[in-house]
């Protein structure tokens, strides 16, 4: 009966979500219906070619599923729908505290006692961000929407236009969801190009870098590496969207380094400017010593936080991976049982 | 053989226009997908599954037709759909447009 799971998944999957479960069960009826009637007459077994007509009969199954659904004129349409509020939601959860807590933080250090002037330019930071994500994630969704070709009902004129050949394979379940890996690409870019490089470059004549320089010689370039890495990875988890053995040894031996990198930077570089800290308080020696020790720890407790993602991610790679290899057996079998 | 697409289009036009009208009124005995599209065939009226289910669920939204799923004498379990009370006035109204068209068209191309 694969093949009709297949067919079945396929229409499924333009169909809103609304009705999807209902609709798929009744073209399955349907579809049990019209090939036990062609047995009996033909006085064949039920086989793959006999449901291979049927399925045909019925037609490419987008054609059927834009029939009970007509396509309107969607912005973001049932295929794209769901991965488009989930990439949304994961994207504004993770990236909007971050932004508010960094940006209390520089508010802050700049000016320890102005603690609602740092809640003000956190708020705009967040309502600025927030706009700039909607804007490129659903950009990015309707770009993927409407290069999709659309069908059109008159072309059902042409019968024999689908074969069951055309049918795509089952949909795996995936473990690493689309919008999961389209989050973490969304994140690290917009973290490296929002965040870390207004830090990285020096701020204009007058203000002195928050970052000490000296890591461009070496430090800072292997981190932008490291996150080019990153991203590559993450770009194989959406396409394979499973934790595979290449997947998560590559996840493994990328965080390793990532870890090996945070702690050695952390503990054998200045990474705050001296410079910029020393603009921070006036010339009372005092205050400069509680400033400088106020952002080591800032940088130690981060460098922490960091290095515990981390080791989290490492571990639930491990974990899934583990996971997918005792699945894959099984799932062969049942698949036999069922033909 | 342009000409061949070209009817075959109107065809498809015309057929759904009328199909609503044949659906409503094979359905005042209940059916499931499967037995209509045989009740409709024996009567002549070829129609493809494909247009047929989706117009049963276009109907029921519409509120001109009931359905629900249920097993009858052991088999699977299937939808069946039943005409409404509002489909039967529907159908009572267009039933009797179709006859003043029918004469009119048979006027008209006689």
């Amino acid at each position: 009966m694969s093949l009709i799971d297949r067919y079945i998944a396929e229409v499924g999957r333009h169909l809103p979500e609304k009705n999807r479960e209902d609709i798929e069960a009744e073209i399955r009826s349907m579809l049990e219906d019209m090939i036990d009637e062609n047995s009996h007459q033909t006085g064949k077994p039920v086989n793959d070619e006999l449901i291979a007509a049927a399925l045909e009969q019925l037609g490419d199954p987008k054609l059927l599923a834009h029939k009970y659904a007509p396509a309107r004129r969607y912005l973001i349409g049932p295929d794209w729908y769901e991965a488009y509020i989930e990439t949304l939601k994961r994207v504004l959860a993770t990236a909007l505290p971050v932004v508010a807590i960094l940006t209390i933080f520089i508010a802050l250090a700049q000016d320890p006692i102005d603690f609602v002037d740092a809640l003000g330019q956190a708020f705009g930071r967040v309502v600025d961000v927030a706009i700039g994500i909607l804007f490129w994630v659903t950009a990015g969704f309707v770009i993927v929407e409407h290069s999709d070709a659309k069908p059109n009902e008159l072309e059902r004129a042409k019968t024999g236009a689908w074969t069951v050949a055309q049918l795509p394979e089952m949909p795996k379940k995936r473990q690493i969801s689309v919008a999961e890996a389209l989050t973490n690409i969304v994140f690290i870019t917009g973290f490296t190009v929002w965040v870390v490089l207004p830090f990285v470059q020096s701020q204009g004549n007058e203000s002195v870098p928050f970052l000490n320089p000296d890591l461009w010689q070496i430090w800072l370039p292997v981190f932008f590496v490291l996150v080019v890495l990153t991203l590559i990875h993450e770009v194989f988890k959406l396409i394979v969207g499973n934790w595979t053995q290449a997947l998560m040894i590559t996840n493994v031996i990328l965080c390793l380094i990532s870890i090996t990198y945070i702690v050695a930077l952390v503990t054998t570089q200045e990474i705050i400017n001296p410079a910029f800290l020393a603009t921070l308080s006036d010339d009372v020696v005092a205050e400069l010593r509680d400033s400088a020790r106020w952002a080591r720890w800032t940088v130690n407790i981060s460098a922490v936080i960091t290095i515990g993602i981390y080791v989290w991610d490492m571990v639930n790679s491990m974990i899934m991976a583990k996971r997918l290899n005792r699945q894959e057996p099984k799932n062969a079998i049942t698949a036999e049982k069922m033909l | 053989m342009e000409n061949d697409e070209l009817v075959q289009n109107m065809l498809l036009e015309l057929r759904r226009g009328t199909l609503s009208i044949a659906v409503l009124s094979q359905l005042t005995k209940e059916q499931y997908g499967y037995s209509l599209l045989k009740a409709l065939s024996d009567k002549g009226l070829e129609v493809e599954q494909s247009t047929l289910y989706p117009l049963l669920r276009r109907l029921e939204s519409q509120g001109l037709l009931q359905s629900d799923w249920r097993i009858v004498d052991e088999a699977r379990p299937r939808r069946y759909y039943v005409i409404s009370a509002q489909g039967k006035a529907v159908l009572t109204k267009l039933k009797r447009e179709w006859s003043l068209m029918a004469e009119t068209m048979k006027q008209m191309l006689t």
